[in-house]
Formats: structure tokens, C-alpha cells, sequence
């Protein structure tokens, strides 16, 4: 079993993650606002316990437990937040902290009982994706979305930013990173593709659509 | 010359009592609703140098005169896309009393995203709930009452295609804009740290910057700045103390990168999106599964590769079909009702009021022939083919043919949505180069543009049936054909490398097929037909009479002595011919129709068999000059109000010049055969 204390770093260094990989020792500290000497201690902790290796230059990297707990964790608290908002209609600005609370407490029946009454939704109301229960969102390999087919389901990843302008554009469609997608159908003669993204369906030409790294879902 | 947006919005603002702007995304019943509010006298006014165009109008309710700013449908406001700014500024500039934001409620998620944007700017807010009944039907339920709490403004739900909830609509937002400061304006609440950074920004904005743009409030201006909106950014950076303000965002808009991982544009959004989904998920109730209905499944078949393409080009050749017979058939009634009404009555007056003089001659020229002229050749082709465009826009079939195309197009530097204009430029070309407003940058529009210019029209097309088919065999004929489709390829080609830019990449959103309304689709071709009649008419007929001048002064025939080294020598035609080419600019089957008419002057009646006066080769070289070079009077006009009449003088230009090289070498080589 894990504790509160050890979630939370779990849960920090996987937020880091995503930033820049190794995560550096004093970004945790900073972002988790305890001391370096504190973080250094759990550090060891977390290694023996097999959730964390060093690199050889000190770095901090999850092991692949390590991932899987942080990411079991992130998905607790965005349900958790999802029920805040949802069920009991509390506005989305103040459920954070309630759901960080939340999600370590909780016994297994409850998260649970939680799963089955929001139905497994995509995301969380601040436009997270909610990782699925085997933890699919943390995929390494990517391909540009031109490579997918029809009827493939994929995963934003990132959108690369050469062009500052389609980037927002396409981000005031919804088309983001950790947003979940289909492709509908693909025009032949390597045309466009028709994704959907929620209940819209967009589009996307070809030179568009190479920008957008994603990475497949299988069911 | 088009109405600005500048002089517009504001005289709008005076005239009536209040002002109303409709927003809205694409295709969710704002034009409708817009429609069923106005009158037929509707304002389109335009921001100089932006094709986007803003509609004006005014309704009256209870006596009151209200003035309605249809903004263009966009997904969002910002500086982005060239739509979502002319969207922006007009709101912005016009300073409507109230905003009424248009939902569509089979995707409110989505929709409600531009709602928070006008939130965050600070309008006053009432929200049109519409498509209720197609959400109904779909299993979704969306509690108003629910929606109007989560969202502080009142929520009116219509079905605007049959008029529904529209009154309430306007009473609701004539009450809210009468009674400024009646609701407080509730800004989204954003996550606490990105609304700490808002905070922090907006008293940095209030104490430093004493002049806010638009006079917008400092939270509305802190999340542009912090969206790094370039408009803002630049309006900030104008004025005294901006530099320091500017830091303060760029400060704050790394912290929110370090904390999240994203860039703190992308945050905001992806905030937005989360909020919105989150006050979707509390005002809807999702009844059943959506099942999928046979009208949709059967919609599914346009974009799908095997059906699709079939049925795009079955699609294609009705719609052809339609503008050919459709067109020709006005064309004929116009031209004969022309004949038999009112040509007469303006031929006698004229010639009761000069007598039987060259002035008489010239005159009737101008408003006899050139009026006809445009009745026969423009008026019926444009006005089928907006009628066309119309139904397909309100369908949504216009963006399937964009997706299925967008390849083919990608290679001349363009994308899917400019394959409807190029087709219908075979109808008549000038309502083909007014449809490419929906493509969204210049070089787009200049490409398309030109493509344009080189598909035979109806009229170049009559006058390859009359003089090459006729007299030569439909192989020649065919030849043409083919000759003017490589030279479209290859000018496409070439100006996707020559010209500046690149083309854009294509993000169109796919609507499912939406049942058309008959009184949007007439008014709308009403309002482009309306405008291309105040143009093109007076050029046709200033045209008109300096053509008539040159001709009945006899001025033109001077003109055969310095044609004659081109037209002689180079095209190998008889020098009369190269005069009916002239005449061309006015109608393209006017050329043929004069080389009949001047032949028979010229070389008695045994000319009236064209082979009698030129052989096989000078009839192709005569129709394929004719179809290239300089496109008739009311295309360039249209050119010229559209691109502005630089770049219409360099389409002209190169037309004429690719005409003589081809006709020349097309002459050279059946010569040396």
C-alpha cells in the first residue's frame, strides 16, 4: 500500500513528466514546496520501493509501477472531480483540492462505485482526458495522425507548433493534446481525413493533419 | 465599392433605438434566425482588405427600432482566422447592447465555447438555445433553466427554421440590452491559478494602462494578453507603460507553462473546452443512445470513397446541367422580354431626342445593347448559380465536395472549397469569382480567381459549338477543350510556386445534412444577386458605350493597322477577326457574332459560310483566342471589385498574353503539319 505522502510525489513527478524527462530533484521540491534534504529522503524511499529510478546523472524517472500508480492516481482524482462537478453540482473552479483529498482516501469499493455512475467519462472538467482504467494515455509512441485509418481511435499527443495560428485554431475547436479522437473516413487518393472530436466531425487536410502527433488506442 | 464596416457599424448604432449582434458557429440557424427577424433591406458592409463580410439589418418590436448585426459564424473570437477577427472587431467597434449567441443543442459543448469568449469580454449576453427539436429527436434534453444558471445569462430556446421561440428571443434581449448593468456580467471561473494570474494582470492593466482598447474591462483585456492575442498585444504595447504590462503577462504566462506543461494559450483554451464540457454535462440529460437516422447514415455516403466520388460527379454535372439550361433558358426569356418590351421604348426615345444622328447610334449601344447584354449574359448564370450555391451551402453538401476534392485542388495552391466556384465559372464566370469568397486568404482567391477566368463560360463555350464544331468536326472542338483544361492545371501549378505564401491547409468542420429552408435560400441569393447587379451593370454599360463609339465613329477600323502585325502575321487570321476580338470585352459570343455580321459587309453575302472567309485552322485559332484571352466586361469588373483592380489589370495582362503565345504557336503548328 502506498500512503498520501507517496502518492502525492508519484502524482507530482508524472506531472513533471510531461514537461521535460528526467525530472530534476529540485522542480519536485518546488512544485511539491517541501525542502530539498525531505525530497531526497523520499526519493530513496521511492527507489526501494521500486516506484522511482536515477539516472546516472541523478535525474528522477517513474518505473513502469511507478507509472501505473501515478497514473491509476490521476485517474482517481479526475473522477473524483467529475462527481464534484457533476453530481453535486459544485463549480468546477473549486473542486481540486476537495478531489485531491479524495482520491487517496477512498477504498476500492468506492472508486468502484465512483467508475459506474459517471459511466467512464473522457475527460475531466478541466479538459483532461481521464486515463482509461489499464492506463492507455501514457503512450511513448506516436505517429502523425496521417498514418491511421479508418475507424482508428487515437489520443492527441501533441501538435507541433510551427504554425502559431493553426495551432490555436485548432485549439478552439477542441483539437488539443490528451483529447481523444476517430477517424471517420479518408479521402482517397491520400485526401483529407474526416475526425471526430466529441459530437463534431472536422475536416482535416493532409498537410494539417501530419502536424497532429497521436497515438492509437486499441481496444 | 464596398460598405466599410467602419462607417456602417456606427451609423447602424444611430438609426435605431438599440443595437443586437447575432453570433453563432457555422451552419446553427443564424442566418435563419437573422432572416426571419429583417426585412429585405439588408446592409453587407466589409472591413477593407478582408473578404468576411458582416450583415445589417433592422427589425422592429413593439414600436422599437432595432438594429441586428449578423456576425459571421465562427467557432470562436480571436485573430486567428480572418471570419473569427472580422467577428471580433465588429463587436468590438459596433458595441452592440446586447449579444445574442446562437447554440446549437445537438453540440452545445462545442458552441458554448464562443459564449465564455463574449463572457470574458464582458457583453451582455442572451443565449438562443436552437435545433431543440433535431436535439430532441437525437435523445437529448437541455434543461434552459439549468443552462441559464450555469451560465449567468438568459436562455431562450427557438427553432428557427419554422419561427419558434424567436419573439421571446427578441423581447428577452430587447429587455437585457434596455436595462444595461440590470445582470451582472459573470466571467468563467478558470482553474484558481490561471484565474490568480488573471487577477494579478488585471490590477497590473488597471494601474498602468489608463486608456483600455474598446474600453474593455482590465479582466477581459488580462486573459487576451494572456492568451498572447496579437491584436491586444499590439494595442498594449502602443501605450505608455505597455512594455511593463506586457512583461508582467509574458511572467505570468510562463508560470502557467511551468504549472500545466502547455503554453498558457493552449491552457485557456483547454480550460474553456473543460468548462464548457462541464456545463454541458450539468444542463443536459442524454435520454437514449444517439442512434443514428437513415437521413444521416445515407449523408455518410458524400464523403465515403467509393460513393462518394460518384456522387460528387453526378452531383457536378446536375448542377452544370441545371446552370446550362436553368441560365440559358432566363437568358433567352430576359433577352427576348428585353427585345420585345422596353428596347423599343428606349430606341424611340432616343431617337426622338436625337433624331437620326451617331449620337442616337452610340447611345443605344449603352443602355439597349449593353443592358441586354447583361440581361442575357450575366444576370440569368448568376442568378442560378447563387440560387445553386445557396441550396448547397444550406444542405451542407458544399463540404463534402470540398473534402472529396481537396487533393486535387491542393496541387494549383487551393484547397477543397474552391471546387464549386471553378465548375460554375463553365456557367458564367463572374458569379464563379464572387463564390470564392469562401476561400479565406488573398492568394487563394487570386488563384482561384484566375482558374476561373481561364474555364470557357457559357458564351466562349457558344462560340466554339458555333465556330469550330460547326464548321470544323467536334474533334477540333474537343481539342480546345483539352488545350484550355492542361493551360488551368498548368497556370494552377505555376502560381502555387510563383506566388508568395503557402497554400493553407484545409479544417472545415462536417455538418450532418441539414433539411434546406426556402426562404433562407431565396433571400440569400437575393442579397448576393442585388450586389452584383449595382456592380456590373454600370461598367457593362460604360463599356458598352465606348465600345459603340469606337464603332459607329468608325474609329475602330483604324485599329485593324496596328492589329494586323499580330493578327495577320502572328495568328494568321484575317485582320477584321482580330477586330470582333475587341468586341469580345463586351460578350464573348458577341466575337462570333460580329465576325458573321462584318464578314457579310466586308465580303458580301457568300461570307455568311464562315469556311468561305477562313479555313478550318483559323477558326480553331480564332475560338481558342477567344475563350484564353481578356475576359468579358462584367468579369473584370467583378475582378476588379473583388482583388482590387491591380491584380484584375495583371489577370487581364497574362490572359492576353497567354492567348497570343498559344493561338501563335497552336497556328504555327498546324501550319507546319
Amino acid at each position: 500500500m502506498t500512503s498520501a505522502k507517496v502518492e502525492e510525489y508519484l502524482e507530482a513527478i508524472h506531472k513533471l513528466e510531461q514537461i521535460d524527462r528526467p525530472v530534476r530533484a529540485h522542480r519536485l521540491a518546488e512544485c511539491l514546496k517541501v525542502s530539498p534534504p525531505s525530497v531526497a529522503e523520499m526519493l530513496k524511499k521511492l527507489c526501494r520501493e521500486g516506484f522511482v529510478e536515477r539516472t546516472a546523472d541523478m535525474g528522477i524517472l517513474l518505473t513502469e509501477k511507478g507509472e501505473k500508480a501515478a497514473i491509476g492516481l490521476v485517474r482517481q482524482h479526475r473522477l473524483w472531480e467529475r462527481f464534484l462537478t457533476d453530481v453535486l453540482g459544485i463549480s468546477w473552479d473549486k473542486v481540486h483540492d476537495d478531489a485531491c483529498r479524495l482520491e487517496h482516501v477512498a477504498s476500492p469499493e468506492v472508486q468502484e462505485g465512483l467508475e459506474k455512475l459517471l459511466a467512464n467519462p473522457d475527460t475531466c472538467p478541466h479538459g483532461h482526458p481521464i486515463p482509461s482504467k489499464d492506463g492507455v494515455y501514457a503512450q511513448q509512441n506516436t505517429v502523425p495522425l496521417t498514418n491511421l485509418g479508418a475507424g482508428q481511435r487515437a489520443l492527441i499527443v501533441r501538435i507541433s507548433e510551427e504554425e502559431p495560428e493553426m495551432l490555436h485554431y485548432l485549439a478552439t475547436l477542441g483539437l488539443i493534446p490528451k483529447i481523444r479522437i476517430k477517424i471517420e473516413e479518408v479521402a482517397p487518393f491520400r485526401g483529407p481525413l474526416l475526425v471526430k472530436v466529441g459530437k463534431a466531425k472536422y475536416a482535416l487536410g493532409r498537410e494539417v493533419a501530419s502536424k497532429i502527433q497521436v497515438s492509437e488506442i486499441v481496444n | 465599392m464596398p460598405i466599410s464596416c467602419h462607417s456602417a457599424l456606427p451609423q447602424i448604432r444611430t438609426d435605431t433605438a438599440l443595437t443586437l449582434a447575432l453570433a453563432g458557429n457555422p451552419n446553427v440557424g443564424k442566418s435563419s434566425i437573422f432572416n426571419q427577424l429583417t426585412g429585405m433591406g439588408v446592409i453587407t458592409a466589409n472591413y477593407p482588405g478582408k473578404t468576411v463580410e458582416v450583415n445589417m439589418s433592422t427589425a422592429t418590436f413593439d414600436g422599437l427600432q432595432i438594429g441586428i448585426v449578423d456576425l459571421p459564424g465562427t467557432y470562436a473570437l480571436g485573430a486567428v482566422s480572418e471570419d473569427q477577427w472580422v467577428a471580433r472587431q465588429a463587436v468590438l467597434e459596433g458595441k452592440p447592447d446586447a449579444v445574442v449567441v446562437i447554440l446549437d443543442a445537438t453540440n452545445l459543448a462545442r458552441n458554448l465555447y464562443m459564449l465564455l469568449q463574449f463572457l470574458d469580454l464582458g457583453f451582455p449576453i442572451i443565449a438562443a438555445l436552437n435545433i431543440v427539436d433535431q436535439a430532441k429527436r437525437q435523445g437529448i434534453e437541455t434543461d434552459a433553466r439549468k443552462l441559464a444558471e450555469a451560465l449567468g445569462v438568459p436562455v431562450v430556446q427557438t427553432v428557427a427554421i419554422n419561427g419558434k421561440g424567436l419573439d421571446e428571443l427578441v423581447r428577452v434581449a430587447v429587455g437585457v440590452a434596455r436595462s444595461p448593468g440590470c445582470c451582472e456580467i459573470r466571467s468563467p471561473g478558470y482553474g484558481q491559478d490561471i484565474e490568480r494570474a488573471i487577477e494579478l494582470l488585471s490590477k497590473e492593466i488597471e494601474s498602468k494602462i489608463t486608456d483600455r482598447p474598446y474600453n474593455l474591462s482590465a479582466r477581459a483585456i488580462a486573459i487576451l494578453l494572456l492568451e498572447n492575442d496579437p491584436d491586444f498585444v499590439g494595442l498594449i504595447e502602443s501605450q505608455p507603460n505597455g512594455q511593463d504590462t506586457l512583461a508582467a503577462a509574458s511572467k505570468l504566462a510562463a508560470e502557467i507553462e511551468r504549472d500545466h506543461g502547455e503554453a498558457a494559450p493552449m491552457r485557456i483554451a483547454r480550460e474553456r473546452h473543460g468548462l464548457a464540457g462541464t456545463i454541458t454535462a450539468q444542463a443536459e440529460t442524454i435520454k437514449r443512445k444517439p442512434s443514428s437516422y437513415l437521413v444521416d447514415r445515407l449523408w455518410q455516403y458524400t464523403t465515403a470513397p467509393w460513393t462518394g466520388m460518384p456522387i460528387l460527379l453526378l452531383a457536378l454535372a446536375s448542377i452544370f446541367g441545371f446552370l446550362f439550361f436553368a441560365g440559358s433558358y432566363l437568358s433567352t426569356v430576359f433577352g427576348d422580354l428585353w427585345a420585345a418590351l422596353l428596347s423599343p421604348i428606349i430606341d424611340g426615345a432616343i431617337y426622338f431626342v436625337f433624331g437620326q444622328s451617331v449620337i442616337s447610334k452610340i447611345l443605344i449601344w449603352g443602355p439597349d445593347a449593353g443592358i441586354q447584354a447583361s440581361l442575357s449574359v450575366g444576370i440569368p448564370y448568376v442568378l442560378t448559380f447563387y440560387f445553386i450555391l445557396a441550396l448547397l451551402e444550406d444542405t451542407g453538401y458544399l463540404n463534402s465536395v470540398a473534402f472529396l476534392t481537396d487533393r486535387i485542388m491542393h496541387n494549383l495552391g487551393l484547397h477543397g472549397r474552391a471546387a464549386i466556384p471553378l465548375v460554375a465559372g463553365a456557367g458564367c464566370n463572374v458569379p464563379a469569382i464572387i463564390g470564392t469568397r469562401v476561400l479565406t486568404t488573398m492568394r487563394e482567391r487570386v488563384i482561384a480567381s484566375f482558374l476561373i477566368v481561364l474555364v470557357p463560360c457559357s458564351a466562349r463555350t457558344a462560340v466554339i459549338l458555333g465556330a469550330v464544331y460547326l464548321y470544323a468536326g467536334w474533334q477540333p472542338a474537343m481539342a480546345i477543350y483539352l488545350i484550355v483544361f492542361a493551360l488551368i492545371f498548368a497556370v494552377g501549378i505555376g502560381l502555387n510556386k510563383l506566388m508568395p505564401g503557402q497554400p493553407t491547409g484545409l479544417v472545415m468542420e462536417m455538418f450532418p445534412f441539414r433539411t434546406p429552408n426556402l426562404a433562407t435560400i431565396i433571400k440569400k441569393t437575393w442579397y448576393r444577386f442585388k450586389d452584383f447587379v449595382f456592380v456590373a451593370t454600370p461598367i457593362v454599360l460604360g463599356g458598352s458605350l465606348v465600345l459603340g463609339a469606337l464603332y459607329e465613329t468608325g474609329y475602330i477600323w483604324y485599329l485593324t493597322g496596328p492589329l494586323s502585325p499580330v493578327v495577320e502575321g502572328w495568328l494568321g487570321l484575317p485582320a477584321v477577326a482580330g477586330l470582333t476580338l475587341i468586341f469580345a470585352v463586351l460578350r464573348k459570343e458577341l466575337a462570333l457574332q460580329l465576325l458573321v455580321a462584318l464578314a457579310l459587309v466586308r465580303y458580301g453575302h457568300d461570307a455568311q459560310n464562315l469556311l468561305l472567309f477562313m479555313d478550318a485552322r483559323q477558326l480553331f485559332v480564332y475560338a481558342l483566342v477567344n475563350t484564353i484571352y481578356i475576359p468579358c466586361v462584367a468579369t473584370i469588373a467583378v475582378l476588379g471589385k473583388e482583388l482590387g483592380w491591380k491584380r484584375a489589370a495583371l489577370i487581364v495582362a497574362a490572359t492576353v498574353t497567354l492567348a497570343g503565345v498559344i493561338g501563335g504557336v497552336a497556328n504555327w503548328v498546324m501550319g507546319s503539319l
